[in-house]
């Protein structure tokens, strides 16, 4: 009996060495998950968040709460959600180079149109102004609005090369869009025919008027 | 892929175009695009791979109005 006293602290002692030697493993992998989490997504980060950025925002979420569960002191918990984060990391690469390529190709057509709508567009108001009396849907203020209207859209047009040339794919779409919708809109105007790329969407149709 | 390009260039092509009608001249369709008569030359000059004369043209024929 009194050798069996003896040994109870000393299992004491040997059981909690384990327990804290496993919680000190469980910290240490915890840690190298949360780092390896981050390397990987500070690596992509700034890419994904210019293409997807609501996507972008859950892996920030995740890290986030990982970091919350360290440091509550749930390294298991921090442990199972860091190390999901570079598969998901993997994931949103590819999705943000599918949404860039797509944004190229949009810019790829823009790109190729749109100077011959500006042109167009330049070449009439250049000859409406050396008319001595304008077409029956035309009259000075409108050509003057119609200039005004080509001015900015060629303007525009320089800005959104500007910020292709900057990297910056979705600014340029943006306001190649509204260069597109710009130049339509002083075409129709002007009484000449809007290329089908640039023509604006037709008006859903109205619903039936109730009978009776 | 090659006709989707060409007809996605086709769909963004701002050439503007006038189909003769009979009585037609150019001076009209010139006071018709431009307001003044006197301008016919403009549209002369962009379509002068397939008139000779401004004077000479036919009905139905397909007219770029600058």
């Amino acid at each position: 009996m009194k050798s069996k006293r003896y040994w109870v602290p000393v299992v004491l002692v040997v059981v909690g060495l384990l327990v804290a030697a496993c919680g000190s493993a469980n910290k240490d992998a915890a840690t190298a998950a949360i780092k390896a989490a981050e390397d990987s997504w500070n690596a992509v980060k700034a890419e994904v968040v210019k293409y997807i950025p609501d996507q972008a925002k859950s892996v920030d979420d995740t890290i986030k709460a990982a970091k919350e569960s360290f440091d509550k002191g749930n390294f298991d918990g921090a442990l199972e959600a860091a190390k999901v984060i570079p598969d998901r990391v993997k994931a949103l690469v590819s999705a943000a180079a599918a949404k860039k390529a797509e944004l190229a190709k949009a810019w790829e057509e823009l790109s190729g149109g749109l100077p011959n709508m500006l042109e167009a567009l330049k070449s009439r108001l250049d000859i409406l102004s050396q008319s001595r009396k304008l077409p029956a849907n035309l009259d000075k203020a409108k050509l003057e609005d119609a200039k005004g209207g080509h001015e900015a859209a060629v303007r525009m047009w320089e800005e959104a090369k500007a910020a292709f040339s900057g990297g910056n794919l979705t600014d340029a779409l943006a306001k190649g869009k509204t260069v597109k919708e710009k130049a339509a809109e002083v075409m129709t105007a002007l009484g000449m025919q809007v290329p089908a790329a640039a023509a604006p969407a037709p008006a859903p149709a109205p619903a039936p008027a109730p009978k009776g | 892929m090659a006709d989707e390009g060409k007809k996605g260039a086709g769909a963004w092509d701002a050439t503007q175009w006038h189909v003769v009608a009979k009585g037609e001249t150019l001076s009209k369709i010139s006071q018709k695009y431009y307001g003044d008569p006197n301008l016919y030359g403009k549209i002369f000059e962009a379509n002068k791979d397939v008139l000779k004369n401004p004077d000479l043209i036919k009905v139905g024929q397909k007219l770029r109005i600058p």
